[in-house]
């Protein structure tokens, strides 16, 4: 999924998604667009895009000018999408566990974050989250799959948002003010943040446990 | 053409305007001319840490919105010839700004002066937005508790927002026993949180308080050691490379005996 400040672009089996901002002047979004396509048009050429702008409706006119600038780079528009499929899925956990559970979260879309999220940040995300950093405090990550974060965790972690207890939390130093996977949810133990090495939160029988990564033979070795 | 540098924490009461007055104090000591800006619409205190509030006439706000020319708003310190003061209004509120005209006045300021250092008021909201917005660097100021560092951090990440990065810190009122018994957070501590560049460290200093009520920035008392932190930040500012105060804690009459009896 790639995202600028009003709109977003998600590739799916059946072509492009675009999610436009219901709640901005249709003209900046289209400049956004515009400008959006000018840089990437070569990835994109020969898609065809559904789009999804919420309950908002845009008259002819708006219309018209959407539809020519995405056939200007190649794409054709095909159609709207409603609420329902575009949320539908991630509102009824049961249908999640069966399509995914036997794929074991291996696969999905993928975020990457190459920063490091701070107070007041908040990142949701229809799949897997990779942090390049740190998560601090007060800052969150609510994803339908799974968070690596290759740093400290310290902020708010949840993981299977949608319900997928299959869905794990590992970082390279897990102490997070709250970490909950589907609808589990516990906390780092008070007053223990030294480091013992990278660790995975995970849910057996039930429970939310945490465990170090296996094979790692060095644990200590580092800092 | 100046620097106009903005100093914030999010967090009230961490020492913003005790640093913006150091600061601005400091640099104007070393020969640049500097004027120093209250942002703090409707709670303004940098006139009194400086000692000029009875010097005041017209404020910020007249200044952008045409009641008066600069000039005639900018106080002249009553120490240095250099070092100018640009007070808040005490009778309007944040919204009587706009980042527009911050950033107009900025770029005024730029012309004339070598550094114009911002006074941001704690917060998130219209305020603080307007105080960055004319800035080109950007200082925070914590101290050792929680609370302060987690307000810190929501404030780098909006400053690299708003493109300010490369924020520098400085960690102010730190209690080297306090640190040393274990009971407050070191600087490695913070920096882990915040992995920003420390700009200085400032030690707790009962002549702040002093300087402060007296209207005279501990930056020129030489016996302070709140002053030495601050004369060693504002040469860092510079781009001076300074080390950082040392705040070991002499060893005590009991840390000795404790040692001869082998405690430690």
């Amino acid at each position: 999924m790639t995202r600028t400040e009003h709109l977003s672009i998600k590739g799916t089996r059946d072509g492009l998604v675009l999610y436009l901002d219901p709640n901005v002047e249709f003209q900046i979004v289209l400049d956004e667009l515009k400008h959006y396509l000018g840089e990437s048009s070569q990835f994109l050429q020969g898609a065809t895009v559904r789009c999804y702008a919420g309950e908002r409706g845009y008259n002819a006119e708006e219309l018209q000018a959407l539809t020519s600038t995405l056939a200007s780079y190649n794409l054709e528009l095909s159609g709207w999408l409603k609420a329902a499929e575009v949320y539908g899925k991630i509102t009824r956990p049961s249908d999640v566990e069966r399509e995914k559970g036997d794929e074991s979260m291996a696969e999905g879309n993928c975020l990457f974050i190459d920063r490091t999220l701070r107070s007041g940040n908040s990142v949701q995300y229809e799949g897997h989250v990779v942090v390049l950093g740190d998560v601090n405090p007060g800052a969150e990550i609510i994803s339908t799959g799974n968070i690596v974060v290759l740093g400290a965790l310290r902020g708010v972690a949840h993981a299977g948002a949608s319900g997928n207890r299959l869905a794990t939390v590992s970082a390279y130093h897990l102490i997070p003010t709250q970490l909950r996977i589907a609808d589990l949810l516990t906390r780092a133990p008070d007053g223990e943040d030294t480091w013992r090495g990278p660790e995975i939160a995970r849910v057996k029988e039930g429970q939310l446990i945490v465990e170090g990564l296996a094979g790692m033979t060095w644990k200590g070795s580092l800092r | 053409m100046g620097e106009v540098i903005v100093v914030t924490s999010g967090k009230g009461g961490v020492g913003k305007t005790t640093t913006s007055a150091n600061l601005g104090t400091g640099l104007a000591v070393a020969g640049h001319k500097v004027v120093l800006v209250d942002t703090d619409i409707g709670l303004r205190n940098l006139d009194v840490v400086m000692g000029l509030e009875n010097r005041i006439v017209y404020d910020i706000v007249d200044v952008t919105s045409g009641n008066c020319r600069l000039r005639q708003a900018l106080i002249k310190d009553k120490r240095f010839e250099n070092l100018f003061l640009l007070p808040a209004a005490q009778t309007k509120d944040k919204n009587a700004v706009t980042p527009e005209q911050m950033r107009e006045l900025s770029a005024e300021l730029k012309q004339e002066f070598d550094y114009a250092i911002i006074d941001c008021p704690a917060g998130i909201e219209q305020g603080f937005k307007n105080a960055i917005a004319g800035a080109d660097r950007a200082v925070v100021v914590t101290t050792p508790e929680m609370s302060a560092v987690r307000d810190a951090d929501r404030i780098i990440g909006l400053l690299e927002a708003a493109e300010l990065s490369n924020p520098k810190l400085i960690i102010n009122r730190i209690r080297p026993q306090m640190v040393k018994r274990g009971d407050m957070m070191d600087m490695a501590d913070i920096l882990d949180i915040l992995a920003i560049e420390l700009l200085g460290v400032v030690p707790e200093d009962e002549s702040i308080i002093i300087s402060t009520n007296k209207g005279e920035p501990a930056v020129m008392d030489h016996n302070a050691k709140a002053g030495e932190a601050y004369r060693r930040i504002t040469r860092r500012i510079r781009g001076e490379q300074v080390a950082l105060m040392n705040l070991d804690v002499p060893e005590g009459l009991m840390d000795k005996l404790r040692k001869l009896v082998g405690l430690r």
